[in-house]
């Protein structure tokens, strides 16, 4: 069986390679069938990673120990599930997990797109050819998932707080949008090596940058909700570099799909947006060699390796090459329009993405400081948590002003006069909310004011422009209000899937606001039958049991809970102490309040052998609000991506046009 | 529509990423930020550090009454090669805290222990595979 592992591997390491060379050769030269069999090898190419992965989980699923990696991740009592998710739970599995859906996302993005943009695929197949050689490369001469051995009587199973459902769905979703920013990338750089710099290589990668950000956003959200509820420290996220790796790529995305509407519409943007899908791919590339080279202390510590060297390689090559063709062909970028005026859409835009970036290369900065640092000063400063903390804050929150004014102004030139007048309700709203929260005592914290300010004032525009929108549907002769609401968002996909995203962000922004800006701690040590009080609840500890489990011993401690002289039920916090893996883990107890979002939140810190505990308790304000967010998110993006057989149309039939020049 | 070259806008880009690169630069020297050591760098030490090592036991005491105390040494050192620095910690003690694991806190050495800022404690998760091989317990 690894044998069938390795030889699929190998075969995907020519087949990436043939289609590298004769792809290349065939598109210099323009030989249509050496460009066909390139293209053909890449797709082949997904069908022998599909076979070296099959062989990888049977190996999980039966258990084979004689394979290296089987017997490292898993164990004979771990449940099956999290067999599978062991296929990503080691370096080379996810690895090999990685060089699946690159090739899968490349092979889909060569088919879908190989009629009408033909000459601009028969350079895309070799630079996906080249990612693809790279990584499998490193699976057959680096970090072999078919290693094998004397298969031991057991393996070393799993760590505990990995053994959880958020570890099946969490790192696929960030490798899902880790990777599908290969396919803006190789479309980019094909554009530019094929002289092809219109904007069919957008028409052609909308959908699947869409589908990367999409899922590496909710990857992110649910790994912070997996922090929150399991790792139990009271937070969700920690500034922690690892988690960063996968926050910069984002950035820088989602800049790029601002940016992107700005080439559309008006063709300017043209040099920005391809430097932003180098950074975004270079990024991701990044943030793997973080997680895996060990060079920064982080708490997400992976097997340490000797893969990090290729990774850095790698990237330099990639940002060298990239940099190098885009200055080669900068003279084609020129846009033919240009910014006529700094209070525009555009210029919104504009300042959108300088602001995104500004945020991505400041936490950059915060990541790569403590080597900075080292390489010069000879020690590694580390950057704590005020520091991204207040960039935070100085780049998020103007960004999240103009999340609601981006929108609605004017393209090209809009005056002052206009501006008030589409702003006036929008500001009202932002205002009252405003005098109405400082007088409810939202004061104690600036940031938290001003980002709930912001938000109200974003929100009013959403709501603004659904009611408008669904209007003049109805007076366009729509039968009823649902209809005429349903066919508004039906007829322009993007724009309004564009709006509940925003509507995601904004509860985002309020949750995180209310969750650090206004949230209360306190502890005690308490006995059996105290009591402690914080905000308006008092918990009495009441019992402390002990419960035996299939893999672990559960200690609880029981709390009864009231506010303000309602009875609210109990809360359980505690510890697990996993027998065989000897670690013990925190189980938080979180109590939901339905109707205001807030989240009561009791730690068990310490269990003394008298049963007298140690409790940390939590109140965060609107925490949940974070956790709609991200179905929101998924609504609002399912929406833009949804396919719109007529857009797509539209777009291409545009992007032809635009292709060949025109007397303008 | 003028179809000259507009370097006006990558002017600005620039100007802007350098101007923010000057303004990191500036917060990141005086905004603070602490030296990342290990305990073997600790001697003659002033000043709030991030210490970075491997708990030794016995640990004794208590981390919300008194203190918790152990010692740590530099990751990968053993008892020949390096000395253990005695810390005390106050706060919250992670879950994966025990002897062997490496652990990070912020604090500064006073008289010869390292007194720990409270709640600094991290612990890393430990490499899930190679932590047998890798663990230094005494």
């Amino acid at each position: 069986m690894a044998e069938l592992g390795r030889a699929a591997l190998l075969l995907t390491l020519g087949l990436s390679a043939y289609a590298l060379v004769a792809g290349a050769a065939a598109a210099r030269l323009g030989r249509r069938r050496l460009a066909y069999s390139a293209r053909n090898a890449l797709v082949a190419a997904f069908g022998s990673t599909l076979v070296a992965s099959f062989v990888l989980l049977a190996a999980l699923l039966r258990n084979d120990f004689s394979f290296t990696y089987v017997a490292r991740t898993t164990s004979e009592a771990l449940p099956t599930r999290y067999t599978i998710s062991a296929f990503w739970g080691g370096q080379e599995g996810s690895l090999l997990l990685w060089l699946l859906v690159l090739t899968g996302f490349g092979a889909a993005a060569v088919l879908l797109n190989r009629r009408w943009t033909r000459d601009l695929i028969v350079w895309v197949v070799p630079v996906f050819a080249a990612v693809a050689t790279f990584f499998s490369f490193l699976l057959v001469a680096v970090a072999s998932p078919f290693a094998t051995q004397a298969a031991p009587a057991d393996g070393a199973g799993m760590t505990p707080s990995l053994q959880n459902p958020y570890m099946l769905a969490h790192p696929p979703l960030l490798y899902l949008g880790y990777v599908g920013l290969t396919v803006p990338f190789a479309f980019a750089i094909g554009a530019l090596l094929s002289g092809r710099t219109d904007e069919r290589w957008l028409v052609a990668t909308r959908r699947f940058t869409l589908f990367a950000w999409a899922a590496l956003g909710i990857g992110q959200l649910l790994g912070a909700h997996w922090a929150y509820v399991e790792v139990g420290w009271g937070g969700y996220y920690a500034w922690d570099p690892v988690e960063n790796a996968a926050l910069m790529p984002w950035l820088a995305a989602t800049a790029f799909l601002h940016s992107v509407m700005i080439q559309e519409k008006r063709g300017m943007l043209r040099v920005w947006n391809v430097l932003l899908v180098i950074l975004a791919f270079s990024l991701s590339l990044f943030g793997t060699f973080l997680t895996r080279s060990g060079v920064v202390n982080s708490i997400h510590s992976f097997t340490q390796s000797s893969i990090g060297p290729w990774f850095l390689a790698f990237i330099a090559v990639v940002v060298a090459v990239s940099l190098g063709l885009l200055l080669w062909r900068l003279p084609q970028l020129r846009s033919p329009t240009r910014l006529e005026s700094p209070i525009s859409r555009e210029a919104a835009f504009l300042y959108n993405n300088l602001l995104l970036l500004a945020l991505c290369l400041t936490i950059l900065w915060g990541v790569v400081y403590p080597l900075l640092s080292e390489a010069v000063r000879g020690e590694a400063v580390v950057l704590g948590r005020e520091y991204y903390d207040f960039f935070l804050r100085a780049f998020g929150l103007p960004l999240l002003l103009l999340m609601g004014i981006g929108p609605l102004i004017a393209w090209r030139r809009a005056s002052l006069k206009s501006l008030l007048t589409t702003f006036r309700w929008p500001t009202a709203v932002a205002l009252a909310t405003g005098v109405v929260l400082l007088v409810l005592g939202a004061g104690s914290s600036v940031p938290g004011l001003v980002a709930y300010t912001f938000s109200a004032f974003v929100a009013a525009t959403i709501v603004l422009e659904f009611v408008r929108g669904t209007q003049a549907r109805k007076a366009l002769g729509a039968a009823s209000w649902p209809g005429a609401f349903s066919s508004l968002i039906a007829r322009n996909r993007r724009r309004y899937g564009g709006y509940v995203v925003h509507a995601a962000i904004v509860l985002l922004a309020v949750g995180i606001a209310g969750s650090s800006a206004f949230d209360t701690v306190a502890e005690a040590r308490l006995e059996r039958g105290d009591s402690m009080r914080i905000a308006d609840y008092t918990l009495t500890y009441r019992s402390l049991d002990e419960r035996q489990a299939a893999n672990a011993t559960e200690i609880r401690a029981t709390l009864e809970v009231r506010r303000g002289g309602r009875d609210l039920g109990t809360l359980e916090a505690g510890k697990n102490a996993y027998t065989i893996e000897e670690q013990v883990s925190n189980e938080v107890g979180i109590r939901s309040d339905r109707v205001t979002g807030e989240d009561l939140f009791v730690i068990a810190e310490q269990i003394d052998a008298d049963g007298t505990v140690y409790f940390r308790v939590f109140v965060k304000p609107l925490v949940n609000l974070i956790w709609i967010a991200g179905a929101v998110f998924l609504l609002g993006s399912l929406i833009a991506l949804w396919p719109d057989a007529r857009e797509q149309r539209r777009l291409v039939e545009r992007a032809r046009q635009a292709a060949v020049p025109v007397e303008s | 529509m003028a179809r000259k070259a507009s370097p006006a806008r990558l002017v600005i880009a620039l100007l802007v990423a350098g101007a923010l690169a000057v303004f990191l630069l500036y917060t990141s020297i005086a905004g603070g930020g602490n030296p990342s050591i290990q305990p073997s760098e600790l001697a003659g030490r002033t000043g709030t550090v991030q210490l970075a090592g491997a708990v030794v036991g016995p640990v004794t005491g208590d981390a919300h009454a008194g203190g918790l105390r152990f010692r740590m040494r530099d990751v990968g050192g053993t008892a020949r090669t390096t000395t253990a620095v005695p810390v005390t910690y106050t706060g919250s003690v992670p879950d994966l805290f025990k002897v062997g694991r490496h652990i990070v806190v912020d604090g500064e050495l006073r008289s010869g222990t390292f007194v720990a800022e409270p709640g600094s404690m991290i612990t890393k998760c430990p490499s899930k595979y190679v932590a047998k091989a890798n663990d230094e317990s005494p």
